[in-house]
């Protein structure tokens, strides 16, 4: 897919979605979505292994913290060690959110990691983003694979220095990934002044809008964004008219078959 | 109206030193060198006379910048990209298009398609780069990219251009070439502020030298002009012909004379020690018709091999394969490298930190003993307790040459380990190899053929990923192979029959 448009509002479809779904079913196809997104990018391919790690991790992590302090009521406790519980509910609503944040992330590193810096920001601005607000979105969309990229950078250095890539404790592995943080930072920062430096003296003008270039992309690219575009249209209006039932504001009783649908499958 | 004009100009970083203040004009169609040791403040003041650290920095600026008479930190991005092209040193950092066309088009956003087309073909033209707009920018060299940002900066045709080290990573022929494009764009009216520590040939090209010392002017005048003592007392280098011409006139000695101080003498060959590390089928590639593949290379304790080759012949490629770091190599035991960005393998808090970090883990008893000799030979004590980041360039690179070789590796990969260096720094980082990898081997890749020549035991010569040649520094300079473009001392010492030393140690005669 060439045009950074049609990729822009794919990813705004996959965001939407994102918020609208609540079903873990639904959202972890939403996530699948995403990662056949990511693993199509043959640029994509040296972040898999760590990619699927991270996933794994976020998930691990958001299921058992959430799982272990849900303090709403009813919950049904799944494992008892002690003093601590794993509540179903809680578990459940991690798992949710969890599915949400790695749904709009792979499509967000989808769409970074298959669109040079400059196609990007020109389709931003061609979907009437100002430069400088454009430039933004570009650069905090590439944030996440920046970071990614600068810590690997700093742990080949350290790896050439005899500190060990990987330790057997969890918790001095953890450490070692946090120390990583402090000079990740630091160069991202060094880096971003320098670009921002550069932009400056070649007259990057923030407030401009540029004029609207055609849009381009295949046939197959205009089908399945408009297809992804009526999709989220509909299961967003199918969320509201849901959400306009459960909130008291207005219910119809020709829609009760759709009110079922919502509740079973969004 | 001078097109530069810095006034009482000055800039206070936060945490102290800085710059100024600085009184300087640059004319219409003039090339004002600027030049001082590493450290002296000349990217600073680069940076401020764009108009750059009044925005972009957090600490003090003072006095009065203008260009063509408008302060340049005040001026909208439209007058401004006529006012001032700037260049940084970082030229990988300054990329942000994928395609030539793209990147040098990016000032051009006012122009009218056509007219930008024709700009985008004629400047990769003028820089040396393909004329493919539509080549991508992600393969480049550094050298490629030092010469993608000047074309990027040059293409708007700004009244002022402010270039900070735009010659470190391009080889000699591109050296010459952009020296004689800065040429052609000052004959166009152009004011040219020029940072440069490659000074015999950056004082060839330019008509006046600005030297800084400690973030102050402590001369300026007309470049044949400048002070040959001060220039020493600085730790620059000096025009070596020059300065050899001004050497035999004091000593009242022609040409035969001094070929007869030197009749007979051969330069003494240091032992070679066992193999360290021996590799066969070297291959890497990058894409269609970039391949690297080389048959065999060994290197041997004592050795210093330097790799020389045009921009994009594949050094930096072999020295990554070397250290593993491409593909599903591995790093080697023993074995350190450094980048050319040094930024690459700088994480530690302080400078001290990063020294003792790789004898800490190593857990050596001697790692403090080692830490403070690898510091002396560096000159970097008075660094120990700052940030990397707070460094010049040249500085950074030294410490992480430092951290390498804290590390006590055998076999040490250099590439481009003095750009960024004044010649006081250069000797003394490769005083520091020479002490400190007595045992080991050093494989350096450079452009600088007069360090290779003067500095190294072997000499490899990369062309388009092919080792074309291999030899001592005496066989290059008795027979040049075709693609090695001596420097103009080497050339003389060469007709005279000399061996390639320093002026001041040709002058004195055999050891």
């Amino acid at each position: 897919m060439s045009e950074p448009r049609l990729k822009l509002l794919l990813v705004g479809c996959v965001g939407l979605l994102a918020v609208t779904l609540e079903r873990p079913g639904s959202l972890a196809l939403l996530a699948l979505a995403g990662a056949v997104a990511l693993i199509r990018v043959p640029a994509s391919r040296p972040y898999w292994g760590r990619g699927a790690l991270v996933v794994g991790a976020a998930v691990w992590g958001t299921v058992l913290s959430q799982g272990l302090f849900y303090a709403e009521h009813p919950r049904v406790a799944l494992l008892s060690v002690g003093p601590l519980s794993l509540y179903r509910e809680g578990a459940l609503y991690g798992l949710v959110q969890s599915l949400r944040m790695i749904a709009v992330s792979l499509a967000g590193l989808g769409l970074v990691v298959s669109t040079p810096r400059d196609q990007l920001l020109r389709g931003l601005m061609g979907l009437g983003l100002p430069s400088g607000l454009a430039f933004m979105v570009m650069t905090a969309l590439h944030f996440l694979p920046d970071t990614v990229r600068e810590a690997l950078e700093v742990r080949r250095a350290r790896a050439r220095r005899g500190r060990p890539v990987w330790q057997r404790s969890p918790w001095a592995w953890l450490a070692l990934e946090l120390s990583l943080l402090r000079p990740v930072v630091a160069r991202l920062i060094r880096r971003a002044r320098t670009l921002a430096e550069s932009l400056d003296a070649r007259g990057f003008d923030p407030l401009r809008v540029e004029a609207r270039a055609p849009w381009g992309g295949s046939p197959g690219a205009w089908a399945l964004t408009l297809a992804a575009c009526a999709g989220t249209a509909l299961l967003v209006g199918a969320r509201l008219i849901f959400l306009a039932y459960t909130s008291g504001l207005a219910w119809f009783p020709a829609l009760r078959p759709l009110y079922g649908w919502v509740r079973a499958w969004m | 109206m001078s097109a530069l004009s810095l006034r009482q100009a000055g800039y206070a970083y936060p945490a102290g030193a800085g710059v100024g203040p600085v009184s300087l004009e640059v004319e219409a169609g003039e090339i004002v060198l600027l030049a001082g040791p590493t450290g002296s403040g000349k990217s600073t003041l680069a940076r401020l006379a764009a108009g750059l650290v009044q925005r972009h920095g957090k600490g003090a600026p003072r006095g009065e910048v203008r260009v063509v008479g408008v302060e340049p930190h005040t001026a909208s991005p439209g007058e401004l990209v006529g006012l001032v092209g700037f260049v940084a040193q970082e030229a990988g950092d300054q990329i942000v298009a994928s395609t030539l066309g793209e990147e040098i088009g990016l000032a051009l956003a006012r122009w009218e398609p056509g007219a930008r087309a024709a700009r985008v073909a004629e400047v990769l033209r003028e820089v040396g780069l393909p004329e493919e707009p539509g080549r991508g920018t992600g393969a480049l060299s550094l050298g490629q990219q030092q010469r993608l940002v000047l074309g990027a900066a040059i293409a708007p045709r700004p009244a002022v251009l402010i270039l900070d080290e735009p010659l470190s990573q391009v080889d000699p022929a591109g050296a010459e070439a952009l020296v004689a494009l800065l040429r052609r764009i000052a004959g166009a009216g152009t004011a040219v502020l020029w940072v440069e520590h490659r000074l015999d040939r950056a004082l060839a090209g330019a008509d006046r030298v600005v030297l800084l010392d400690q973030g102050a002017i402590r001369w300026e005048g007309p470049c044949q002009e400048a002070p040959l003592p001060l220039l020493r007392e600085l730790g620059l280098e000096l025009p070596a012909l020059r300065a050899l011409d001004e050497g035999l006139a004091a000593a009242g000695l022609a040409a035969g004379g001094l070929a007869a101080r030197w009749r007979g003498w051969r330069p003494p060959l240091a032992p070679l020690g066992a193999v360290l590390r021996e590799e066969e089928g070297l291959r890497w590639s990058w894409g269609p018709g970039t391949a690297l593949e080389v048959q065999a290379l060994s290197l041997r304790a004592g050795e210093r091999v330097a790799l020389l080759g045009g921009n994009g012949a594949g050094k930096s490629t072999l020295l990554r394969l070397l250290a593993g770091e491409l593909g599903r190599g591995r790093p080697h035991a023993r074995t350190q490298s450094v980048p050319q960005e040094p930024d690459l393998t700088l994480f530690c808090a302080t400078v001290g930190e990063e020294l003792a970090y790789g004898p800490r883990e190593a857990r050596r008893r001697d790692a403090l003993d080692r830490v403070r000799v690898v510091s002396e030979a560096l000159g970097l004590l008075p660094l120990a307790h700052r940030p990397p980041p707070s460094l010049s360039r040249g500085q950074r690179q030294r410490v992480a040459v430092g951290a390498a070789l804290t590390c006590t590796p055998t076999v040490l990969l250099l590439d481009e380990p003095t750009s960024g260096q004044d010649l006081a720094g250069v000797e003394r980082i490769l005083d520091a190899l020479e002490g400190a990898l007595s045992d080991g081997a050093l494989l350096f890749a450079t452009h600088d053929v007069d360090l290779a020549l003067r500095r190294a035991t072997r000499l490899l010569l990369l062309d388009r990923g092919r080792l074309v040649w291999e030899g001592t520094p005496a066989q290059a300079l008795a027979a040049p192979p075709s693609g090695l473009r001596l420097p103009p001392l080497a050339e003389r010492c060469r007709a005279w029959g000399l061996p390639y030393l320093e002026p001041a140690a040709l002058l004195r005669g055999q050891p």
